[in-house]
């Protein structure tokens, strides 16, 4: 089922709210990209997993850890599904911040 | 005394060091054995803690950029499943210490699988945490080299990049690492000489190894006359460095005497030169002496910065300027100077209202002032009550310094005239000791086109008319006061403008070191009123 699908489960009361987004951002998840995704990933209360390639294994979205090492490059699909407290909050968000390429053009620096 | 061998790799970061070698090596350990599994859990997570803690402190010291490096190191000692990489490994007999390094070895060689080289560069920082974890399960801290000595090693790791001082030069000759990696990145951003790639090297310790981060290649026992001039090339200073022979006052080609002076913003500006070549220093910029927030309040570090300067120049007159912080200036984590509107809080507006880091120059500056020719110039004043404030301040903090026993001096205080409303009232400002044009600022000011804004640049030159209408002006109100003008803009530098700065009075002139050069021909083939001199 392509797109972002939102299922809500009968029988638990648990949301589960789930997405899809290709990677665009020019070098993929390394590492600032990946500690501002987990950061962000940890600051909701549910649980948060990524799919890379429908490869089927279910990461960590919390864990930086497991992002590194699942060397996650531009194009790569990433499914990302939330189960819990404000867990279609935390889809759009994680969404929209793979969607900004993670905010990185805004750098800092000093001129001389 | 072994032949100069030359040993090429890639350019990582540009620039020339040289110094003995230090070799550092690959931290392989004898582990012990298991205790007990619990027990080994408990001590690598503790060590991991331990790291992370030690990072976090670097991490509070360093730059923005550094800080984000380090920020990434963080966030993998401070995940969970960290601990798991090396959890399956004790619960199979490991000690904890065998059981990181080969948990995270195993993770490391996947990241350097990639076919992605900026992924793979990621590894090294990985390897850090290894080593630092390592270090802490071990008791054994993570080693730090000599000042001034050149690193030797298939890689370097960020954090001892970051706990270098680098200030004392050296620079970086790695047999491996990557031109993409984040110590790359910082040795660009600190100017730190490094190269990459250059497979075999077998130096011995201490040995003299040359790094030429600008062709990209490293010289075991380079010959001593490669040294300096390789070094002056780096600069590309060879041909315009002022020698000794430039003795005594420079005159106009008419016989009025005129002082040539240094802007300078480190050691480096100033070290190499002959200080007979000029009058002295006409500004020193402390702010671009902060390598590290904390630097701002660091009273002992920026006294050892002005004596290092004033030991240079010997009896000659050393300005320094107090911190011009704000603006395009700003210090990461120094709250309230985040404003980056050159209209703002900055320079001494900004020392002011944050009176603990100018205390803290204060006391530094009159400790150097001691042993030497100091002036201090303030930046960005715009009325004389300014002056007042500030030198309230240099007084508490002198009466602080003599109730200690610590030998100080008060030094003369003159200003940085840089604000439109300064230059038409200098007559007002009878307290200064000195008036200097910063004419970079007094143009975007006068002409209302930002310095960093490429799409209003053109405004500057267009509207020159005005700011030497301005200079000719606030000069001759100065000649009533009997306070001494010089100038210290990049114009003072451009041989193109000396003739209309002599003719606005201008007798002292402040520049880059490249610049020197240019500017005594430029003086000696005019008159003091700036007419091209006769031909005799």
């Amino acid at each position: 089922m392509p797109g972002s699908s939102e299922r809500q489960d009968v029988e638990r009361p648990a949301p589960r709210f789930q997405a899809e987004i290709e990677v665009t951002h020019k070098i993929g998840l390394h590492a600032r990209p990946s500690v501002v995704f987990t950061r962000l990933a940890k600051s909701f209360p549910c649980s948060i997993e990524l799919d890379v390639d429908g490869s089927g294994v279910w990461l960590n979205g919390k864990s930086i850890v497991k992002i590194m090492g699942a060397r996650i490059r531009r194009g790569a699909r990433l499914r990302i599904r939330a189960e819990g407290i404000r867990a279609e909050e935390a889809i759009e968000a994680l969404k929209d911040l793979v969607a900004r390429n993670f905010d990185e053009e805004k750098k800092h620096g000093r001129t001389a | 005394m072994a032949a100069p061998r030359e040993v090429a790799g890639q350019s990582a970061s540009a620039g020339i060091a040289c110094g003995p070698a230090h070799i550092a090596i690959d931290q392989t350990e004898s582990f012990p054995q298991q205790a007990s599994v619990a027990i080994e859990r408990q001590d690598l997570a503790k060590a991991v803690r331990q790291a992370a803690a030690e990072l976090e402190a670097l991490s509070s010291r360093s730059d923005a950029d550094s800080a984000e490096i380090l920020d990434f190191q963080i966030e993998m000692l401070t995940d969970e499943e960290i601990l798991e990489l090396a959890f399956a490994r004790i619960a199979a007999g490991d000690s904890a210490a065998l059981a990181w390094a080969g948990g995270l070895d195993a993770y490391i060689a996947d990241i350097e699988r990639s076919e992605d080289s900026v992924f793979s560069a990621r590894a090294a920082d990985v390897i850090d945490i290894k080593t630092r974890v390592l270090a802490a399960l071990t008791g054994r801290p993570v080693a730090d080299f000599p000042d001034g000595s050149i690193f030797v090693a298939k890689d370097i790791a960020p954090s001892v990049f970051l706990s270098h001082d680098w200030s004392r030069g050296g620079g970086i000759a790695l047999t491996g690492g990557s031109t993409l990696s984040h110590v790359a990145l910082l040795a660009r951003a600190k100017s730190v000489p490094m190269v990459v790639g250059l497979g075999e090297i077998a130096a011995r310790p201490g040995e003299l190894i040359l790094v030429d981060g600008t062709l990209g290649r490293a010289v075991v026992n380079p010959v001593d006359e490669a040294i300096p001039a390789q070094r002056i090339m780096a600069n590309r200073l060879a041909h315009e460095l002022p020698g000794a022979a430039a003795n005594g006052r420079l005159h106009t080609a008419d016989g009025v005497p005129v002082g040539l002076w240094l802007n300078v913003n480190d050691a480096s500006d100033f070290e190499r030169l002959d200080p007979g070549a000029v009058d002295g220093i006409g500004l020193m910029r402390t702010e671009f002496l902060i390598s590290a927030p904390a630097d701002v309040i660091d009273e002992e570090r920026q006294y050892e910065w002005y004596r290092r300067v004033l030991a240079w120049a010997g009896h000659r007159p050393v300005t320094i300027r107090m911190f011009d912080l704000g603006g395009d200036k700003a210090v990461p984590g120094l709250g309230g100077a985040e404003d980056t509107s050159f209209l703002g809080v900055r320079g001494i507006r900004l020392l002011l209202a944050r009176p603990e880091i100018a205390r803290a120059q204060a006391r530094a500056l009159m400790r150097a002032a001691a042993a030497g020719n100091l002036k201090i110039m303030l930046p960005m004043v715009t009325v004389p009550s300014e002056i007042a404030a500030m030198s309230a301040i240099f007084a508490e903090e002198g009466a602080l310094l003599a109730k200690r026993g610590i030998a100080h001096s008060m030094p003369p205080i003159g200003i940085m005239v840089e604000v439109p409303a300064t230059a038409l009232t200098l007559d007002l400002f009878t307290d200064a000791a000195f008036f200097s044009f910063g004419t970079n600022d007094l143009a975007q000011y006068l002409a209302a086109a930002a310095r960093d804004n490429p799409a209003v640049a053109p405004l500057h030159a267009d509207a020159e008319q005005a700011l030497f209408r301005l200079l000719k002006l606030a000069v001759d109100t100065a000649k009533g006061t009997d306070i001494p003008v010089s100038v210290c803009g990049d114009i003072a530098g451009s041989p193109d403008h000396t003739a209309r700065l002599l003719g606005c009075g201008f007798r002292d002139f402040s520049m880059a070191p490249s610049r020197l050069n240019a500017v005594r021909s430029a003086v000696m083939a005019l008159t003091a009123n700036g007419s091209p001199a006769e031909k005799e």
